[in-house]
């Protein structure tokens, strides 16, 4: 059964891979044992002339016995998991990035934000959003104006820690890299961080496993992850367009929020109005 | 409730309880006259149960009070739905198998708006994948493990005439058709029915058409009918047994039930609340579960909500929902174990306590859906434990049922085999649960085909088969015929063969990843290889649908031309086997009911015969007083 999964390229995922292996192990050798009891009680103790079934309540020692070894089996394995759960999912625990990229789900399709040549994001402002301007980026941020934002396919580089920042635009969808072992839905309205890593460069889907509407089957991103040197060169080259074309507005091809070109004043700051999870506590 | 526990096990108290249990018949006659009075306002016929009844066809079959004619409506009603339902996941499985190939046989009969040129369009595919759950749900399994169960088994497992508010009885089946009829209404909507997921998360039911306001509406009700139901359980259970059954006196059907009544009565009405404001969401425009910054038909929306808030309130009551859906049978395989294997249930008290531990944990584990949903990592972590805690009682049960085999004298009859079904699949769903309860393991198969696997083996495996094999046992008390025996056991075999055909492999497509809900499985690369087992899958559950009609006509033929049944035909012990095989009308008994010992008394010593049933008094002397002696043997036992 395990040999189904599709082929695992991230470390986070080596440790998931383990633990299903574990519980699978585990629960295998469950079903056979309760099966294996029950056609053997079918067997032995079915129907036969002259023998009286045994008269008997129960033990409550017995009783006892079999709750507290699943109890311990089972919380066992609960701690054992917690483990890998803190480690994935921890807001507190997502660690540096290397490279960070703003993910958000609209229907039916992906849209990927970079923070530009400067390093940073510009500000969003959730009131700006619209069909044009679906990051609600403010316009007023210098910081903004550089940043670089595409659809559907994008790029990351093999052995660097990358954080996702992931949200919605309209309704929930959900971030599934399956070679990766991450899913993780995109709520509008929270921002939340996702982490991973990858160890070998190649094309990925990315799936949506949120139920998002009638295109929702349709709904299918591609991750490319390149070396690092490809990586580079692929992001060089974008930089260079968008340079280019804040330099010359009237052309402005690649990025979407192109308003007023000239005072690269970007002082650094970014401000998310959207509220991270780990603030709202739910 | 003013009872006072007619427990009679206070050994000794003879006298006080005779005096009792006189109260109690004096009680029940005024029950009975004010119930008459209450029928007298509606029709002058006469009322005397001694006499044949001259009501109306109308009060008789439709709206009646009496339970046994409440029961045959939730049956009825349910098969019809089981079908439509079924059709629906053909729809699905068709177009998962062969996607862009036109239906065959309707697909040109369905309107365009949802197929063109015979070929099922997302936005159907969609609203069949939504329909098909909320009507299993709402409208076969809880009505039949709840509604139907619970009005043929608690009256008559009692030892009473009827529920405790026949009128309110009615009222919570009334509710079912118009409830069905709002959740349906959208498939004459513009922009079609629901299509949300049965789960009906906004934004997307906000969003979308007026199909999802209607079926918010409907299954509100659907919820009140459920509300209504419960309670009228629990106030039977508790006020209505017959003298001399203690609460561990009950069969385990009638405690599941109990403790399901319970379920619902704390959980429906949490689902009710988030329905109504989901329903301002989606009428008044409110914005309760819509966040700020979301963009909704080319507008910003600037109200203020919480998306998730909806999921906690749904899956508070939803958790609890799914076992809604299987305690009820869980208690009706038992009876059906105990009574084909000849012994008593093994461990009968931890049986009751596993029962309320699962009623009581289910409430404490709703995110174990929510794992991916956004909510804070750290409660990811409070769930998953309580969540593998929950297997537990599972699992005692399971071994409980076991030790109720070993040893036995196991007859083959197809109530067993359907109930051996449900152990076996059960255990199955028990066990991709601990995977998905392991919430770092549960994070690739969320949202796959792993989940419709689990589901099915619960739902289908288990409540059905449970389903199944409590209409074969109670048959013969309900209609008075038995039902085939031979058509049967080729039910069952066809059942459970394809059963397991159809979703085994599904636990296969999770792992590789398939995710549910989606209408074209050939748009992703990854999945390429697994369209051959998609096609499997079809075929299987073509298969299963149409085993399902030899279901259907043998009740049919059964009712007319099956074998007549006695009043104990599987010589078992509880009190519906002590009424005439069907119950008298209004009554359901013809002599009065005392209990002397528990349910489970199969293969006793104190008895020649196999069996000692709840009622009998023994007439030998095997001790001064017989009553109180076997009620405390049975009780130290049933306590060892
Ligand atoms: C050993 C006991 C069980 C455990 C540990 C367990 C665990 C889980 C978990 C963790 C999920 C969420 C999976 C996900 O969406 O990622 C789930 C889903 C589900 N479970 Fe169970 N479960 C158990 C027994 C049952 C039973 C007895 C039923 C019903 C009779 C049931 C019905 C369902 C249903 C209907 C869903 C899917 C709901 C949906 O998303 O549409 N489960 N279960
Ligand atoms: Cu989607
Ligand atoms: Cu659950």
């Amino acid at each position: 059964m395990l040999e189904y999964f599709p082929e695992n390229v991230s470390s986070i995922g080596i440790e998931h891979d383990h633990l299903f292996a574990i519980i699978y192990y585990l629960c295998v050798g469950i079903f056979f044992l309760v099966n294996i009891t029950l056609v053997y009680f079918l067997i032995k103790y079915r129907r036969r002339r002259g023998v009286k079934a045994y008269y008997f309540h129960g033990n409550n020692l017995v009783e006892f016995t079999w709750t507290l070894l699943p109890t311990l089996l089972f919380a066992g394995l609960g701690f054992y998991s917690d483990d890998l759960w803190t480690r994935m999912k921890y807001q507190d625990a997502v660690p540096v990035a290397d490279v960070e990229v703003e993910v958000l789900g609209q229907q039916y399709l992906w849209h990927y934000r970079y923070p530009g040549p400067d390093g940073v994001f510009g500000r969003t402002i959730p009131s700006l959003r619209s069909s044009e301007n679906v990051f609600a980026i403010d316009p007023e941020d210098p910081a903004g104006k550089d940043d670089l934002t595409m659809s559907n396919v994008f790029y990351l580089p093999i052995n660097k820690t990358i954080v996702v920042h992931l949200s919605s635009v309209d309704v929930l969808h959900s971030f599934f890299l399956p070679n990766f072992r991450i899913k993780q839905d995109a709520v509008p309205g929270l921002k939340i961080d996702v982490w991973f890593d990858c160890f070998k460069a190649g094309d990925y889907e990315l799936a949506c496993a949120e139920l998002c509407g009638s295109g929702h089957y349709s709904m299918r991103g591609e991750l490319r992850m390149l070396s690092e040197d490809a990586y580079n060169e692929w992001l060089q080259g974008k930089y260079d367009a968008i340079l280019a074309s804040i330099e010359q507005p009237a052309e402005a091809a690649s990025a979407d929020d192109m308003m007023d070109a000239g005072d690269e004043m970007s002082d650094g700051t970014e401000i998310v109005e959207e509220p991270t999870q780990a603030e709202q506590g739910h | 409730m003013v009872r006072v526990p007619a427990h009679g096990s206070q050994a000794g108290k003879g006298e006080h309880r005779e005096k009792f249990y006189k109260l109690i018949l004096l009680r029940n006659m005024a029950t009975e006259v004010l119930t008459q009075a209450h029928h007298g306002a509606h029709d002058d016929h006469g009322h005397d149960h001694d006499h044949a009844h001259h009501e109306s066809f109308i009060r008789k079959y439709i709206f009646s009070t009496d339970h046994k004619t409440i029961a045959k409506q939730f049956l009825l009603s349910a098969l019809i739905f089981l079908f439509v339902g079924g059709g629906m996941a053909l729809i699905l499985r068709w177009q998962l198998a062969y996607p862009g190939q036109p239906l065959p046989l309707i697909g040109h009969l369905l309107s365009d708006s949802f197929v063109t040129d015979g070929v099922v369009q997302p936005g159907f595919f969609m609203q069949m994948t939504t329909m098909h759950a909320s009507v299993m749900i709402f409208f076969v399994i809880i009505p039949l493990a709840v509604g139907f169960f619970g009005n043929l088994c608690i009256p008559l497992q009692i030892g009473t005439d009827d529920m405790a508010f026949p009128m309110v009885n009615m009222f919570s089946f009334w509710l079912v058709p118009p409830a069905a009829m709002c959740v349906m209404s959208g498939f004459f909507m513009d922009g079609g029915a629901a299509a949300a997921g049965w789960t009906h998360y906004p934004p997307l039911s906000v969003t979308s058409g007026a199909g999802h306001t209607m079926w918010t509406v409907g299954v509100f009700f659907a919820g009140f009918s459920s509300i209504l139901g419960g309670l009228n359980y629990i106030v039977t259970v508790l006020n209505k047994r017959a003298p001399g059954m203690g609460m561990f006196d009950m069969p385990l059907t009638v405690w599941a039930l109990f403790i399901t009544a319970v379920l619902i009565s704390l959980g429906t009405p949490v689902l009710a609340s988030d329905l109504a404001v989901l329903f301002f969401d989606q009428f008044f425009h409110s914005s309760f579960f819509i966040p700020e910054g979301m963009l909704y038909a080319d507008n910003v929306h600037t109200g203020g909500g919480q998306p998730i808030l909806f999921q906690h309130l749904f899956w508070f009551y939803s958790h609890p929902a799914v076992y809604i859906m299987l305690l009820p049978l869980m208690g009706v395989v038992s009876d059906v174990m105990s009574t084909f294997s000849r012994r008593p249930i093994y461990g009968y008290k931890a049986m009751v306590f596993a029962m309320g531990a699962i009623g009581g944990l289910g409430f404490i584990v709703w995110g174990h859906h929510m794992f991916q949903s956004g909510m804070n990592p750290l409660l990811g972590t409070t769930f998953m434990l309580s969540t593998i805690v929950i297997a537990v009682p599972s699992a005692i049960k399971t071994f409980n049922w076991l030790g109720t085999l070993w040893r036995g004298s196991i007859r083959f009859s197809v109530p067993m085999l359907q109930a051996l079904g449900f152990l076996t699949t059960f255990v199955v769903g028990g066990l991709s649960g601990i995977f998905m309860a392991a919430a770092p393991a549960d994070v690739f198969i969320h949202d796959t085909y792993f989940i419709v696997a689990h589901i099915h083996y619960v739902l289908f495996g288990g409540s059905l088969f449970g389903i199944f094999a409590g209409i074969y046992y109670w048959f013969p008390k309900l209609f008075g015929r038995h039902m085939n025996e031979a058509w049967g056991q080729i039910h069952f075999f066809a059942s459970f063969i394809l059963f397991n055909l159809t979703f085994f492999p599904m636990h296969l497509l999770g792992i590789g990843g398939h995710m549910r809900r989606i209408s074209d499985p050939t748009v992703y690369e990854f999945l390429a290889p697994f369209q051959d087992m998609n096609e499997f899958i079809t075929l299987a559950a073509i298969g299963l649908g149409f085993a399902q009609l030899i279901l259907v006509f043998n009740i049919i033929f059964s009712l007319k031309f099956g074998k007549k049944a006695t009043r104990n035909p599987w010589r078992a012990n509880s009190l519906e086997w002590a009424c005439p095989s069907p119950p008298v009308g209004h009554g359901n008994f013809d002599r009065q009911i005392h209990v002397y010992r528990g349910p489970y008394e199969f293969s006793s010593p104190l008895t020649k015969k196999d069996y000692l049933p709840q009622w009998k008094k023994l007439e030998e002397k095997p001790a001064e007083t017989p009553v109180t002696a076997q009620k405390t043997e049975a009780g130290e036992s049933t306590k060892a």
